[in-house]
C-alpha cells in the first residue's frame, strides 16, 4: 500500500474491523458494542473524515487517507480480532469479478516477481439469497483474475501466499486481501474500573494493559519519595502512563506523596518489613482513591516468586490491607513473558530507563521472606496508619493524558 | 513547576540566556530570516550577521575568524575535532591520546575510532586528579596524531595545564595535534588557541549566557578535519547545512561577553565559592574538593556531603528552591565512578556524596548564602542516613 501503487490503482476506501468475543456475551452484546464504537471513535479523533459504522459481526471504518495509520491505531483497540483494509462494492456477480483484478494486481506489486506466487479465492456469504454458492463466485472470480495475472500466480488453495476474501452482505460486497491481527480482549471499559499501581518497573505497566484487555479502564496511581527522589523519577511515571493511553486514549494518574510514610515506617517498624509495610500503605492509600474513580479493584504487578519477597505470605500480608480484590494479572508470569509483552505494548524502554522508584528508599538489607499478618498489625501500631494514609491521599496530585495531546 | 528558580546553582550544566544575547539574536528569529547563502539583500543581511560573530568568536578565542567553524554546540565540535582530525591524519599515524576524565562527547568519538583501525590510550592521573605530563611524555610516539584533552574539569571544576601538555606533545610527537575541550572554560579562564598552542578547541554557547544548540570549533591555521556532515559546503566545507543563523549570532554575542567581562564575572564567582566554603565548615563532614584556587575553575564548586548518595540531598535542597547537580547532567544517569575522584583516593560511597555546585556570572550571592542554610537545616535529619 505505497503511495506509488495508489497512484496505479484505487486504494481501500474503508476497513474492516472484527470484533470477535463480543458475541459470546449475550444481552451485553450492545453495550460491549456501543462501548467499542466509542473506543474506535476516540482512536481515530485525529484522522478527520473517518466515519464509523457498525455492521454485523464487524464494524465498516470509512478512511479516505492513511488507512495504514487507521490500521495501526484500530489494532490497538481491545475487541477486535482482526483488521483488513477493504473495498466496498456493491453485492453483484459482475461487479466483483469486475473489481477483483485490478486488487490482485495492486497486492502483487508488493509480492516477489521471481516466482509464481501461490494464490486462491475465498468467498464468505451472510447474504444467503446471493445467486451464486461460495464455491462457485470463488470460481467465476478466479476465472476473471488469472487470465490477468495468470503468468504471475499459481493457484494453492491450503497454503496460498495472497488470498482474495470476499464478504458478501446484502448490502454490499467487501473485497479484501490482507488480515492483520486484531489487540483482541474487550472493549475498555465494558468490565468496570480499576486502580492500577505504577512503579517504574517492567512489571506494573504490563498488568495494567492485560487488566485494560479484559475490558477494564484503568486508573493509575504512583507513589512517590521527593524529596529523596526527584522529578526525572514521576517524570518516568508520566511517560508510563501516557503510554499505555495508547490502549484506553485517555489515563488518570494520581502521584502520591510517600516520604512521610516511609520515613515512619523507617522511624518505628522493624526493618525487614519496611517493604512488605509500605505495601500495605500503597493498598489503603489506592483503595481511598479509588471511590474517586468508581473503580472496583486494585492491579498489581506481582507475582509469585519474582523477587524473594514476593512470596506467598507476603501477598497475603499485602492483600490483607486492602477493602477491595486485589488483581494481579501477572501472578503465574515468567520475566522473561512480562518481558516479552512490555516490548510489544511500549513500556519496555521506559521501564528500563534508571530512574529509581520510592522502592529504592530506605531499602531494608534482609526484607522478609514470610511475613506474618499479626506482625505487621503489630508494626503498624506505632505509626498513625489513618492520619498518614489521609495525608498522602490529601497530598495526590492529579494528572489526566490524552494519547494525542 | 519551575516558578521559582531563582536559586540556580547549576550553572555547568546550562546557563540562562542573557538579555544582551536574547536581544542581539531576535531579528533573526524575526523580519531577518534570510538563508545567509542567498545572493539577496535578505541574505547577505543574515550572512553579514554571522561574519560578526565569527570575528566575536575569533577575537574571545584568540583565533582567526576564518578558522572559526560553526558547529550545533559542544558535543558536534568535540565530534568533529575528534572523529574529523584522527581521520585526515590517518595516513601520518593511527595512535590517539585522550584524557582521563574526558566528557563522553569526547572519549565516545574517540573510543569509535579504535574500530577504525585506530589505537586509543586514556592518560594517567596524578595524586591530585591532574594529567601525569610524565606518563604522557612516555606514550606519546612517532605515530601519535592526535592528544586530546580538556581544559576544565565539568564535574569538579580542575583547571589541567592545556599549554605544557601541548608543548609537551610537540616535543615528543611531532605529528601530533592537539585538541581542547574548552566547553567549562570559556568566561572562566583565557582561552586563547595561540597562548594554549593547540590546534583546535571547541565552545558551546549555552555554557555562558548564550542559546542552546549553538557552539563551535576554532582551529589553528593548516587545520582541516574531516567534515562529519556533507552537503552544500557551508562553513568552509567543515560543516554542511544551512546555518542555525540566530544561535551563531547569539554565541557571537554571548563570547563577546563572556571574555570582556570575565575578570568581573571571575572575581564574583571567586566570592560565591568562599561563600560557600564558609557556609561547609558549619556542616560537619561536609567539604570542598579540589580546593586549591590555582587548579580550580571559580565556577565549579564540587562539596563531598555526608550520610546519603548527594542525589538525596540534591532533591531536598530541590525541594527548597535550590537547584544543583550530582556530577555531570551527561553522566549522571550511568552510575559509574569518576576516574578524577578515585585518584583523589574517595571510596565509591564517597564518590556518590558528591555534589556539584555550580555558579555563573548573574548568581546572586544570597542564593548561596540560601543553599547553605538549607544545608545547615537538612544536616541533622539527612547526615545520619546511611543509604
Amino acid at each position: 500500500m505505497t503511495p506509488e501503487s495508489a497512484a496505479t490503482s484505487v486504494g481501500p476506501g474503508l476497513i474492516l474491523a472484527r470484533y470477535g468475543e463480543l458475541w459470546l456475551k449475550g444481552r451485553n452484546r450492545s453495550l460491549f458494542a456501543r462501548t467499542l464504537k466509542r473506543n474506535v471513535r476516540l482512536a481515530l479523533r485525529p484522522f478527520a473524515g473517518t466515519r464509523v459504522e457498525r455492521g454485523h459481526g464487524q464494524f465498516v471504518i470509512h478512511a479516505s487517507e492513511r488507512i495504514e495509520e487507521v490500521v495501526q491505531r484500530l489494532q490497538d483497540v481491545f475487541g477486535f480480532s482482526s483488521v483488513s483494509p477493504a473495498w466496498r462494492v456493491r453485492a453483484s456477480v459482475e461487479e466483483i469479478a469486475a473489481r477483483a483484478p485490478a486488487i490482485v494486481g495492486r497486492a502483487l506489486e508488493e509480492l516477489p516477481r521471481d516466482r509464481a506466487v501461490a494464490f486462491r479465492v475465498t468467498t464468505r456469504r451472510a447474504d444467503k439469497s446471493f445467486p451464486l454458492q461460495s464455491v462457485e463466485l470463488d470460481r467465476v472470480v478466479a476465472d476473471t483474475v488469472l487470465p490477468v495475472h495468470g503468468e504471475r500466480l499459481r493457484v494453492d488453495l491450503s497454503e496460498p501466499e495472497l488470498a482474495l476474501e470476499i464478504y458478501v452482505r446484502p448490502e454490499a460486497a467487501y473485497l479484501f486481501v490482507e488480515r492483520f491481527q486484531g489487540a483482541g480482549g474487550l472493549p475498555v471499559g465494558t468490565l468496570g474500573r480499576v486502580m492500577c499501581l505504577l512503579s517504574g518497573g517492567i512489571d506494573s505497566p504490563v498488568a495494567a494493559w492485560r487488566a485494560m484487555k479484559r475490558g477494564c479502564h484503568a486508573t493509575f496511581v504512583s507513589f512517590h519519595s521527593a524529596p529523596y527522589l526527584g522529578e526525572p523519577s514521576k517524570e518516568k511515571i508520566r511517560r508510563l502512563a501516557r503510554a499505555l493511553s495508547r490502549y484506553q486514549r485517555a489515563a488518570r494518574l494520581y502521584q502520591v506523596p510517600f516520604a512521610a510514610v516511609q520515613e515512619a515506617i523507617r522511624d518505628r517498624c522493624p526493618e525487614p518489613y519496611r517493604t512488605v509495610l509500605y505495601r500495605r500503605m500503597m493498598q489503603r492509600i489506592a483503595c481511598k482513591l479509588a471511590p474517586r474513580e468508581h473503580s472496583a479493584a486494585i492491579v498489581t504487578g506481582e507475582s509469585v516468586g519474582q523477587v524473594a519477597s514476593q512470596t506467598l505470605e507476603n501477598l497475603r500480608c499485602i492483600e490483607e490491607a486492602s477493602e477491595l480484590p486485589v488483581l494481579r494479572p501477572l501472578i503465574a508470569n515468567d520475566k522473561q513473558e512480562t518481558i516479552a509483552l512490555a516490548r510489544r505494548i511500549g513500556t519496555f524502554d521506559i521501564s528500563t530507563s534508571p530512574e529509581p522508584d520510592c522502592c529504592t528508599v530506605f531499602q531494608p538489607n534482609e526484607p522478609v521472606i514470610r511475613g506474618r499478618v499479626w506482625l505487621c498489625r503489630d508494626a503498624e501500631k506505632r505509626i498513625d496508619v489513618e492520619r498518614l494514609v489521609a495525608e498522602a491521599v490529601d497530598g495526590a496530585e492529579l494528572e489526566v493524558f490524552a494519547y494525542d495531546d | 513547576m519551575l516558578g521559582s528558580v531563582k536559586l540556580y546553582l547549576d550553572n555547568a550544566a546550562t546557563t540562562p540566556v542573557s538579555a544582551a544575547v536574547r536581544e542581539a539574536m531576535l531579528p533573526f528569529l524575526g523580519d531577518a530570516h534570510g538563508n545567509p547563502s542567498s545572493r539577496h539583500a535578505l541574505g547577505v543581511e543574515a550572512s553579514r550577521a554571522i561574519e560578526t560573530a565569527r570575528a566575536r568568536v575569533a577575537r574571545a578565542t584568540g583565533a582567526r575568524p576564518e578558522h572559526v567553524v560553526f558547529t550545533s554546540g559542544g558535543t558536534e565540535a568535540n565530534n568533529l575535532a575528534v572523529l574529523g582530525l584522527a581521520r585526515a591524519n590517518r595516513s601520518a599515524g593511527r595512535h590517539v591520546l585522550i584524557g582521563a576524565t574526558e566528557h563522553p562527547c569526547v572519549r565516545d568519538p574517540a573510543l569509535a575510532l579504535v574500530e577504525e583501525g585506530f589505537e586509543v590510550e586514556t592518560l594517567a592521573l596524578d595524586g591530585d586528579a591532574q594529567p601525569d605530563l610524565d606518563d604522557l611524555a612516555r606514550r606519546l610516539r612517532a605515530d601519535t596524531i592526535l592528544v586530546a584533552h580538556m581544559m576544565v574539569n565539568n564535574e569538579f571544576g580542575s583547571i589541567y595545564p592545556i599549554a605544557r601538555l601541548a608543548r609537551a606533545v610537540r616535543a615528543n610527537a611531532p605529528r601530533a595535534l592537539v585538541h581542547t575541550d574548552a566547553v567549562q572554560a570559556l568566561g572562566k579562564l583565557a582561552v586563547s588557541l595561540r597562548g594554549l598552542g593547540v590546534d583546535s578547541l571547541a565552545i558551546s554557547a549555552h555554557k555562558f549566557h548564550g542559546p542552546k544548540g549553538s557552539g563551535a570549533l576554532v582551529l589553528a591555521p593548516d587545520v582541516r578535519p574531516r567534515p562529519l556532515v556533507f552537503g552544500g559546503g557551508q562553513e568552509r566545507g567543515l560543516r554542511s547545512g544551512t546555518e542555525n543563523v540566530a544561535g551563531i549570532v547569539g554565541l557571537g554575542r554571548a563570547a563577546e561577553l563572556a571574555e570582556g567581562e570575565r575578570e568581573i564575572r571571575t572575581a564574583h564567582m571567586r566570592g560565591l565559592r568562599e561563600i560557600l566554603e564558609r557556609g561547609l565548615a558549619g556542616i560537619g563532614g561536609g567539604r570542598l574538593l579540589f580546593a586549591r584556587e590555582a587548579a580550580v575553575s571559580p565556577s565549579i564548586a564540587a562539596v563531598l556531603l555526608p550520610g546519603p548518595p548527594a542525589e538525596v540531598w540534591m532533591h531536598h535542597l530541590e525541594e527548597r528552591g535550590v537547584m544543583t547537580s550530582v556530577g555531570s547532567a551527561c553522566h549522571a544517569r550511568k552510575g559509574e565512578i569518576s576516574p578524577a575522584l578515585s585518584a583523589l583516593g574517595l571510596s565509591d560511597a564517597e564518590a556518590r556524596q558528591v555534589l556539584r555546585f555550580s555558579f555563573a556570572g548573574d548568581t546572586e550571592p544570597s542564593a548561596v548564602e540560601e543553599a547553605c542554610r538549607v544545608l545547615a537545616e537538612l544536616e541533622p535529619s539527612l547526615a545520619p542516613l546511611a543509604r
